[in-house]
């Protein structure tokens, strides 16, 4: 589904993300981990069009759409949520919904956007203001509610766990299997809850410095030396 | 529901009828409600461009000029009839809009400063271009409005209602666009572009719409005018009042709203002519200026939504 | 031929010059305060007439206005300063609509004051001829080349060297950063403005010996300026130098090849075709999130 191959992005003088090369199969879940500044934000931004890579491909569907603008990815199926929420202010939550439908799936489905609602839990706000009444956790939901909105084919979940208590995080959790069987979605998730990733990803790939350190089951990728390291803070030799 | 739809017809019927019966003897006033109409139309644009679009233009006299040149040469030169003629005016003022759609992906000051620019060079262009202009001699004896099921639209009542109708769907067209999704989309790009793109939206786009559509009722404004005052020159047509009035216009009335640009400029263009300009001869637009200062520094929303919170609290305190 | 395109390579150099201190004010405001001063020139114009009254009333030189033109044109730099300094929402957009309300006012007065007349010096001494082998030009245009030159260069040194200057570049690349290091960001856009204010009142007086002057050329000022600031690139002294000097050149060459009204064309086609083709290039509006 998702194909990245050598993707090498830089600002400046600075790597941000340097060759690297990962798969997402159709429909499956692959999980992005690793210290903060590692690059991954700046991978999905490289994804989702926000950058331009430096170099390498990008081929979503079995099209490089590395050089397609931001509105093509979307409506091609790419569905992504911001790490802090970015709700289309000025727009109350259904609203939301409804632009993310009419330009990225094509057509208004209500019926469909009722469905949504419901399932990431924002039936009984669909009708308040998306920037100013909605929690950390409700705008979290809308994040996902609005990718989910454009029939994506594929989610990049940025951190969308990140900052909740535990007891939201485990219905968050149940929430994204339930979206990822209903609508047999892929996910590429960054999360830095291990017992997240672990509990979602049958697969996960470790970023550190931009480079791609680990990648395979996520029990074996977490007990690598390589990896706990980067975590501690070591300079990898 | 019904309420709304016999204000709406009332206020119809008072505009339609009630204006011509009450001014339409006097000429000089209704010369002045005819051209604050045309102003009023263009500072829809404006707000149109500014509030949907998210630009701030200060290029309309360019959409202005290149709309009144279009249509008076079209019929001039072509023999095409007049109303037609104003529709190729809009158009051409929304194919001139085109050139300078690649300012469209600069930000705020970048775009405001490119289509100043722009607005110059249409400007020189009509000067220099003398085989079609006639350049700074300019061009008289524009057509006039034809008569038409035996009434004149060339009197200034019939000129009255041919720019009152224009307004009147431009804010239709206006206000539909707002309720669409394309409105929607619009809105929502304002405080977040990205998330908006992410969701498929193609931004560069819709703003280019919005410019097209912009300029091209500015362009049948000009149009209108050029058939109204039947001469125009270079630094008539494409002359700064076209820019400065509609925004003053607008911003004074509010230009997030759609009445506010309409009720701004018949009161600013109206106080402006009929009080500053015999006060001050020479330079009254100062206050202009002055106005626009003041707008932005203590209601950048415009006056009808203070106006309109007083009133609603007046209305409480007394209920 | 030859001789002729020499001639306009010189004067453009020359009138290329003045511009640059008018671009030099309105990107040194760009850079501290992200805002645009749509009454820039009209600034410049203001000041430009102020030696036109000294001329006109006393007989006195336009070289003895520069104190005054200066001491004016810095006054209405603090104003503008002030007024943008209240702006409470959405300060980008709103300080252009508050600039073009400033720039017609400073029109019209100019208007009431001076009338639409267009002026120009009478001292003969400033418009002698002068020449280098072939190359003519006016004392003024030779004399002012001298001093934008040096004000310019000062500029340079001084955002280089001193303190404030420091400050003022800390402020463009990081205003919130600069005031965790003690810089009062207002303080500084204060100054910033006042050095653009100066500029412009020896920009006026230049604008006033070197050509002609009238209330409504104010606007056209303001774009040029823009344009040779687009056309350095922001942040660049030395660009906005040779941007202006390429603009000087490109009017002074269409007036020799073409005609003289197409003058000011020129300098906007060029700006134009920079916004087709590097529509990010000279810009970085790019944006990462």
């Amino acid at each position: 589904m998702l194909k990245l191959e050598a993707v090498t992005v830089r600002f400046g003088g600075l790597t941000a993300v340097n060759r690297v090369s990962l798969e997402v199969p159709p429909a499956g879940i692959l999980g992005l981990v690793g210290p903060n500044g590692a690059g991954k934000t700046t991978l999905f931004n490289a994804v989702s069009g926000l950058v331009k890579p430096r170099s390498g491909s990008i081929q979503f569907g079995g099209h490089d759409i590395s050089r397609w603008p931001q509105h093509r990815r979307a409506r091609a199926g790419l569905g992504r949520t911001f790490q802090i929420p970015q709700p289309l202010a000025q727009l109350t939550v259904h609203e939301n919904l409804v632009v993310a439908q009419r330009f990225g799936a094509g057509a208004v489905d209500e019926q469909k956007l009722d469905e949504i609602l419901q399932l990431v839990g924002l039936a009984a706000k669909a009708h308040r203001d998306a920037a100013t009444a909605l929690s950390l956790s409700e705008l979290k939901a809308l994040e996902v509610a609005k990718a989910l909105a454009t029939r994506p084919q594929l989610l990049l979940l940025d951190e969308v766990l990140a900052g909740m208590e535990s007891d939201s995080k485990r219905a968050f959790r149940e929430m994204l299997q339930n979206v990822h069987e209903r609508f047999r979605v892929g996910l590429l998730i960054i999360e830095h809850d291990i017992e997240t990733i672990s509990a979602l990803c049958p697969r996960v790939v470790v970023l550190n410095f931009g480079e791609v350190i680990a990648d395979g089951e996520p029990d074996a990728v977490f007990r690598d030396p390589r990896v706990i390291e980067s975590y501690t803070g070591a300079v990898p030799a | 529901m019904t309420r709304r739809t016999l204000a709406t017809g009332m206020l119809l019927v008072a505009l339609y009828v009630g204006v011509p019966l009450l001014f339409g003897g006097d000429l000089y006033l209704m010369s002045n409600i005819v051209a604050a109409l045309t102003i009023a139309g263009i500072a829809l644009s404006w707000a149109l461009l500014g509030n949907l679009g998210g630009m701030v233009s200060f290029g309309h006299a360019a959409f202005v000029g290149v709309g009144a040149y279009v249509s008076a040469l079209c019929v001039m030169k072509l023999g095409v009839p007049v109303f037609a003629a104003i529709a190729l005016g809009g158009i051409g003022a929304a194919m001139a809009s085109i050139l300078i759609a690649p300012a469209l992906r600069l930000r705020g000051p970048y775009f405001a400063l490119a289509i100043l620019a722009y607005a110059h060079i249409f400007k020189i262009v009509a000067t220099e271009w003398k085989s079609l202009t006639n350049g700074s001699g300019g061009l008289s004896s524009i057509p006039r409005f034809p008569q038409w099921l035996g009434f004149d639209f060339g009197s200034k009542t019939g000129s009255y209602f041919i720019v009152l109708s224009l307004v009147l769907a431009f804010a239709a067209i206006y206000n539909l666009v707002r309720r669409s999704h394309y409105g929607l989309a619009l809105r929502a790009m304002h405080d977040s572009e990205a998330a908006t793109r992410v969701v498929g939206v193609n931004s560069l786009l819709l703003k280019g719409w919005m410019l097209l559509l912009s300029a091209f009722m500015a362009g049948v404004m000009g149009a209108f005018n050029a058939h109204y005052i039947n001469f125009l020159e270079p630094d008539y047509a494409f002359g700064a009042p076209w820019t400065t009035l509609p925004i003053v216009a607008a911003i004074f009335g509010g230009y997030r709203t759609i009445i506010g640009p309409v009720i701004g400029a018949l009161v600013v263009y109206l106080v402006d002519q009929l009080i500053f300009k015999s006060l001050i001869p020479s330079g009254h637009q100062v206050i202009l200026g002055a106005l626009l200062i003041g707008m932005i520094l203590w209601s950048p929303g415009g006056m009808l939504p203070p106006l309109t919170r007083f009133f609603n609290r007046r209305a409480h305190a007394e209920a | 031929m030859t001789e002729l395109i020499l001639q306009a390579l010189y004067s453009g150099i020359l009138a290329g010059s003045s511009y640059a201190l008018i671009a030099l004010g309105l990107a040194l405001v760009f850079g501290t305060m992200r805002i645009i001063n749509l009454a820039h020139g009209e600034m410049v114009l203001v000041a430009a007439y102020m030696a036109y009254t000294l001329e006109n009333a006393y007989g006195w030189n336009p070289l003895t206005a520069i104190p005054l033109a200066v001491i004016v044109a810095c006054m209405l730099s603090v104003i503008v300063n002030f007024l943008v300094g209240r702006i409470r929402h959405d300060r980008e957009l709103n300080s252009l609509i508050l600039t073009f309300g400033l720039g017609i006012m400073l029109t019209n007065v100019s208007l009431m004051i001076w009338k639409a007349d267009i002026r120009s010096t009478k001292s003969a001494w400033l418009q002698d001829a002068i020449s280098f082998g072939s190359l003519y030009s006016m004392k003024s245009e030779l004399l002012f080349f001298g001093v934008s030159l040096v004000l310019v260069g000062a500029v340079a040194w001084w955002l280089r060297a001193s303190w404030y200057g420091r400050a003022v570049r800390a402020v463009s690349s990081n205003r919130e950063a600069a005031k965790l290091m003690g810089i009062n960001p207002q303080r500084t856009e204060l100054v910033s403005f006042l050095v653009a204010g100066m500029l412009a009142g020896f920009a006026g007086v230049a604008l006033y010996c070197n050509s002609v002057i009238q209330p409504s050329l104010g606007g056209a000022l303001t774009v040029k300026a823009f344009i040779i600031t687009v056309l350095a690139g922001m942040g660049s002294i030395v660009g906005v130098l040779i941007g202006a000097l390429l603009i000087g050149i490109a009017e002074a060459l269409t007036t020799t090849l073409a005609s003289s009204a197409l003058q000011d064309l020129t300098g906007m086609v060029l700006f134009l075709l920079v916004l087709f083709v590097m529509p990010n290039g000279l810009f970085g509006t790019k944006q990462h999130d």
